[in-house]
């Protein structure tokens, strides 16, 4: 079997039928797309991420969290206005 | 800067949508990924490091090293030398997991927490930071107006420097300018190490003291006011908010991590070093007249200095607070932006331009606004606005703190790059600690107030 000569190799010819060009255009901003990850880019960051799934004891937790947090929060304003005073 | 959206995809699979915001990132990668294939190690390390650092040495701020200096005046040298590495250790385990979940995902924290917890989560983590920041800015315009005082200038002169300063670095519409600005100011935090030599202290003693003793004595209520302040002075929700939110704007990828580690501890070994200057160089006040931090009436510690110390002391501790309240100011309203861009849903980047982000920015100025105007305000009880804030952070920090190692450990998120065991293991130890100090101050100092329990 005939190998197949390399591509760069073929002489130029006029070909009987035009080919359509496949190659996607060359665009300068090709380039620093490169640069970035597929998932860094504006466009995939605004996309939001999915919901998690919490579990009810996980939220309780959370929220007993959030409650004590307010309330201490509550304590140490109430401090620092009396100082004032 | 390219325009926003200047080419369009292809279609399916074709290449994505480029903005403005990509364009400038993009430049910025180039030469991480030109300096990586080339092994030329320093320059990617340079090119690398910056969140970690502004947010180690954004934390060294006003309220900060007054904290550090008010426990050197109080107790001496002692148990906070040892303390403040240890807490800056405790800073790099929650800060090292910011960067991670920020190189991995490409997304900020508000943004995380809002998309993967729901919309109240969300805006509780936002509300906890608004708050937070806003009185820490104000605590902020505080040092400099301290450290401006010393050279006999005035309340207005804080104001504007500080506004100039956000304005300025704002303007060039690029993260990588703002980052270096910034870094390059951050690194005049050292002059609290100054302040520390000119002193003159006793090295053999200041060695001594890492043996954590003497453990300080005095007041139960002062002593926890100190803890929870010294603490709030090294972790605190901004932090968060901040590094997570920068990682993902520098650009940073899962295969800088070992980069952004190398940044996050540079920064917390500097800020531990400088912590324990504003702490030596306050400690100069105990050992020659016995002052206590009641005794600073306007936290007037770079006067007091001067009496003690000599007019360079003096001089390098009020230039040193200012530089730590300008530094903080950037790095606050920098969070304080990323968070209302991220809750929003609207560009969130120094990369943006002002048209393309202009919520960003108005928030990144607007916040700087009110907190100056409240330091116009005559009789402003400085010393305690500056203690209190750093309370108020380390309160309501365990609950961002909780969320942070949740998102830490979301495989759906992070992958590979989840946490490890130990991770938690010291993360969950952090949030207790950082939580029951937070909650004892609150508790005890309410208590006192109301007097159930005596004075």
């Amino acid at each position: 079997m005939k190998p197949m000569a390399p591509l760069i190799d073929d002489p130029p010819r006029a070909a009987a039928v035009s080919q359509p060009d496949l190659r996607l255009p060359e665009r300068p901003e090709d380039e620093l797309i490169m640069n970035l990850e597929r998932d860094q880019f504006v466009s995939e960051t605004s996309r939001p991420v999915p919901r998690a799934a919490l579990s009810s004891r996980t939220i309780a937790a959370l929220w007993a969290l959030r409650v004590f947090v307010v309330v201490v929060s509550l304590m140490v304003v109430y401090t620092f206005i009396d100082q004032l005073h | 800067m390219a325009a926003p959206d200047a080419s369009v995809a292809a279609g399916l699979g074709g290449p994505p949508r480029l903005t403005g915001e990509d364009a400038a990132r993009s430049l910025d990668r180039s030469r991480v990924q030109d300096a990586r294939r080339q092994h030329r190690r320093w320059q990617l390390l340079w090119l690398l490091v910056g969140p970690g650092i502004l947010a180690m040495l954004g934390e060294n701020d006003g309220p900060s090293m007054i904290a550090y200096a008010s426990d050197g005046a109080q107790y001496g040298l002692g148990f906070f030398v040892p303390f403040i590495p240890l807490l800056f250790a405790m800073a790099y385990v929650c800060q090292e997991m910011c960067m991670r979940v920020g190189a991995v995902t490409h997304r900020g924290y508000g943004e995380l927490v809002l998309q993967r917890f729901g919309t109240v989560w969300g805006w509780f983590g936002a509300g906890d930071l608004t708050l937070t920041n806003l009185v820490t800015l104000v605590a902020e315009f505080v040092s400099i107006r301290v450290g401006l005082a010393y050279f006999h200038l005035g309340a207005a002169v804080a104001v504007v420097l500080g506004l100039a300063l956000v304005v300025f670095t704002l303007s060039g519409g690029r993260y990588w300018r703002w980052e270096r600005i910034v870094l390059g100011m951050a690194l005049f935090n050292g002059l609290f190490l100054l302040a520390a030599i000119l002193v003159k202290p006793d090295v053999a003693a200041v060695a001594r003291s890492f043996d954590f003793s003497p453990f300080p004595g005095g007041s139960f209520n002062t002593l926890l006011l100190l803890l929870a302040s010294t603490i709030g002075a090294t972790v605190t929700p901004w932090m968060i908010f901040f590094q997570q939110s920068a990682s993902a704007d520098k650009g940073m990828t899962p295969r800088d991590i070992k980069h952004g580690r190398y940044d996050t501890a540079t920064g917390a070994v500097l800020a531990a070093i400088f912590g324990i200057g504003a702490l030596v160089a306050g400690a100069a006040l105990l050992t020659h007249n016995g002052s206590g931090i009641q005794g600073f009436a306007g936290a007037g510690f770079p006067e007091a200095l001067r009496h003690v110390a000599g007019g360079a002391a003096g001089a390098a501790f009020a230039l040193g607070l200012i530089e730590a309240g300008a530094v903080a100011i950037l790095t606050i309203c920098a969070s304080t932006a990323y968070a209302a861009g991220e809750c929003i849903g609207v560009s969130h980047s120094f990369n943006s331009s002002p048209r393309n982000a202009v919520l960003f920015y108005a928030a990144n100025i607007s916040v700087a606004l009110v907190a100056a105007g409240v330091i116009l305000i005559p009789g402003a009880p400085l010393l305690s606005i500056a203690l209190n804030a750093n309370v108020l952070a380390t309160v309501l920090l365990p609950v961002s703190l909780v969320l942070m190692v949740m998102l830490a450990n979301d495989k759906g998120l992070m992958g590979p790059w989840v946490n490890k065991r130990s991770t938690n293991v010291i993360g969950i130890s952090v949030i207790t600690f950082v939580g029951l100090c937070g909650a004892a101050y609150g508790i005890d100092s309410f208590l006192r107030t109301v007097h159930i329990i005596g004075s």
